[in-house]
């Protein structure tokens, strides 16, 4: 099989971080370029070293393959897919895509408030790149697919986030490109929406696409592709089968930052040093019965005194579906002023989640919701039932109380 | 229209769901290199970006007076509101010679060309940095967005003639052959617009200040050119100045297209042309030279 996408030696160097907010006007630059004049020029730029985004990225990708895209936040993934979408340009090497490329990096841009879903069929589809004649022939098929129904002569201001999402990807969807490129794009919409995405995706697969699909989503990057690339600081970290990949990723964003943590001036108050998961006993394990009870400890240094802290662990699916918060808010559980080092402790109750793989998140808050001191990616746990699978049976099991009455009162 | 888009459609493998794939020799090959070459002006995918164009100069047309109580009215009002106070102002008050014309129509005729001018270039330039967004997270020729907002005035500008003939018919002027020459004169002042606003689009994407600049300019640029006075009271002494503005030539010329008199300055009318043309081929390169650079420092 020939490749689909090829990438040799591709880097991508900023000058500074993309999108600085105050380096924005012409003052500014005038400034800046005065005291070029007047100070030697080392000193006055010491920021103009840039950084690399991307560094020594060679990869293939043949015709029919699905590959996922993995990493941390800020691993540099969102600037290859806009490199290889040409949105943004190398600066160095090269890449070269053979067939018709399909890019989706955020689901909706394009699309114009003010005109009806029908207008923005054909809005956004001429913005990804379809001919006119080809959204008139696709019409029917995405306005049922998006399930939007007499709702599409509306202005989508009026619709509501999920049928614009909805919509917004059946646009693309049908655009049945050789090459689908995807950020994260697969994480909207509620959890039917997503099977029928990712069904879309596999029959895409079985005609010859290729997908590449950018996400922090364990699991549809599990169900989608037979191959990860984990990039790791701008670079490829590993490249070759899903299972060893995603082994690889959590191992390395054990104790990771939460992808949504923003460290206030970039200080960390409160470091957490390990995340263990342990059955009632204290005995250490990852994989659970269900039913059993589960005690989480988590060593933390101080590096400031932290009184009235509210700790938080959250108990998060595969697919991203957050499960259940452990909150010594909720509980009513006042813990010591937190100093120096020491450790936290969780005993759950039993645990009556569906089988699949869970990841155990750690969030530590100071009086309430004022100020975010820490949020962290924990350990994973597995929980093994032979029937509650989570396709079937939900999110938990619990066995009711059931009664019936043989002969119904009149 | 839609049947020679039919016709010159992508080389793109055709598929239908169930239909065989073509072979991966016939799919387009995309190079995707950084850019070192001065000059790289891609043609081809803005042609075929065209349809997107098309689409694009729609969306401004519909949206443009969407959720307003007088919709289109407003394309007329503008204008007409604009005449009657020069008239009052400058005709009565003032009374600014016309070379023999009712000034309502003097300023008319040039007021409907500066109009289209002003917005044209006024969306254009500023237009890269209203579709941040989609340059930020979709491919296509970014040339398409001056180039659509270049064309999607000129609908007010055809509604704001209409008004312009109707007002003529009042006066009792009737048009002579010679309105032909209103085309080629609004197309080199398209040809003007997009070449200021290839230059002006690429600096505001990095440098906001041409936002606020730009309203200063189009004022100060609206008095140097002959709208509400004659090109004829400009001392002789400053004349060959003068006529740089390259829109002097532009309206005096559309002018003339439409009330007759005396023809326009060929000397002006060659400056036009000539600095249409300039601008239009360096902002070109300009442009091309800076679009990829466009989603990094939007």
């Amino acid at each position: 099989m020939s490749m689909a996408i090829s990438v040799q030696d591709i880097g991508k160097q900023y000058w500074r971080a993309p999108r600085a907010t105050h380096e924005n006007s012409l003052r500014d630059a005038i400034i800046e370029g005065a005291r070029g004049l007047v100070t030697r020029r080392s000193e006055a730029r010491p920021s103009k070293e840039g950084f690399w985004a991307l560094k020594d990225v060679s990869f293939g990708i043949k015709h029919g393959e699905n590959v996922g895209i993995i990493g941390m936040n800020g691993a540099g993934k969102s600037t290859l897919l806009k490199l290889i979408s040409r949105i943004a340009a190398p600066t160095t090497g090269s890449i070269r895509l053979v067939g018709r490329v399909g890019a989706l990096l955020e689901v909706g841009t394009g699309f114009h408030r003010e005109l009806t879903g029908r207008e923005n069929i054909f809005l956004y589809g001429s913005i990804l790149g379809m001919h006119r004649h080809e959204i008139a022939e696709k019409f029917d098929a995405i306005v049922e697919f998006s399930e939007i129904g007499d709702f599409i002569d509306m202005p989508v201001k009026r619709y509501s986030s999920g049928m614009y999402v909805r919509l917004a990807f059946s646009v693309a969807a049908h655009l049945e490109p050789d090459i689908l490129l995807l950020d994260e794009v697969l994480a909207v919409g509620d959890y039917t929406f997503q099977k029928k995405c990712i069904d879309f995706a596999r029959r895409l697969q079985t005609k010859g696409s290729t997908i590449l699909l950018v996400s922090h989503n364990m699991f549809s990057v599990k169900t989608m592709c037979e191959r990860v690339i984990y990039i790791k600081n701008g670079r490829v970290a590993f490249d070759g089968p899903t299972d060893e990949g995603l082994h690889h990723y959590e191992r390395d964003s054990y104790l990771a930052d939460a992808p949504w943590f923003k460290p206030e001036g970039g200080r960390h108050p409160v470091e957490i040093r390990e995340v263990t998961i342990a059955d009632e006993s204290g005995a250490p394990k990852t994989l659970f019965r269900h039913g059993e009870r589960m005690r989480i400890t988590a060593r933390y240094t101080a590096a400031e005194p932290i009184a009235d802290p509210h700790v938080l662990f959250s108990v998060t699916r595969s697919d991203e579906l957050l499960c259940c918060n452990f909150s010594t808010m909720t509980d009513r559980a006042k813990l010591p002023t937190l100093s120096g080092e020491g450790t936290i402790e969780l005993l759950t109750p039993p645990l009556t989640l569906t089988a699949d793989t869970y990841t155990v998140s750690m969030v530590v808050r100071q009086r309430g919701f004022e100020r975010l001191l820490a949020a962290k990616v924990g350990a994973r746990f597995h929980i093994e039932h032979p029937v509650f699978a989570p396709d079937v049976f939900g999110v938990f099991h619990q066995p009711g109380t059931w009664a019936a009455d043989p002969a119904p009162h009149r | 229209m839609m049947d020679s888009l039919d016709a010159l459609a992508l080389d793109a493998p055709k598929h239908g769901l169930t239909g065989p794939r073509s072979e991966p020799t016939a799919m387009p090959v995309t190079e995707i290199v950084p850019d070192h070459k001065l000059v790289a002006f891609d043609a081809a995918s803005v042609w075929q970006y065209r349809g997107l164009l098309w689409v694009l100069i729609l969306r401004d047309l519909k949206v443009l007076y969407r959720q307003t109580a007088l919709g289109a009215c407003w394309a007329i009002a503008q204008p007409l509101f604009t005449v009657a106070i020069f008239t009052v102002i400058f005709g009565h008050f003032a009374k600014i010679p016309t070379d023999g014309a009712p000034y309502a129509l003097f300023a008319g005729s040039a007021i409907i060309l500066w109009t289209y001018f002003a917005e044209a270039v006024r969306r254009s330039a500023t237009g890269l940095v209203t579709e941040a967004e989609l340059i930020r997270k979709i491919y296509f020729p970014r040339l398409v967005i001056p180039l659509a907002t270049v064309v999607s005035p000129m609908v007010d500008f055809a509604i704001a003639m209409v008004v312009m003939l109707v007002l003529m018919l009042w006066y009792g002027v009737v048009p002579s052959w010679h309105i032909v020459f209103a085309i080629p004169t609004l197309a080199v002042t398209a040809m003007l617009a997009l070449g200021v606003s290839l230059w002006l689009g690429p600096v505001n994407v990095r440098f906001r200040d041409v936002k606020h600049t730009l309203p200063f300019l189009i004022q100060i640029w609206m008095y140097a050119s002959p709208i509400v006075y004659a090109a004829s009271i400009v001392p002789d002494s400053v004349r060959w100045v003068y006529a740089l503005n390259p829109m002097v030539g532009l309206i005096e010329a559309f002018r003339f297209a439409i009330l007759g008199g005396t023809g326009p300055d060929v000397f002006a009318l060659a400056v036009s042309v000539t600095v249409a043309s300039l601008l239009l081929l360096t902002g070109l390169i300009f442009f091309q030279r800076m679009e990829r650079s466009f989603a990094d420092i939007i």
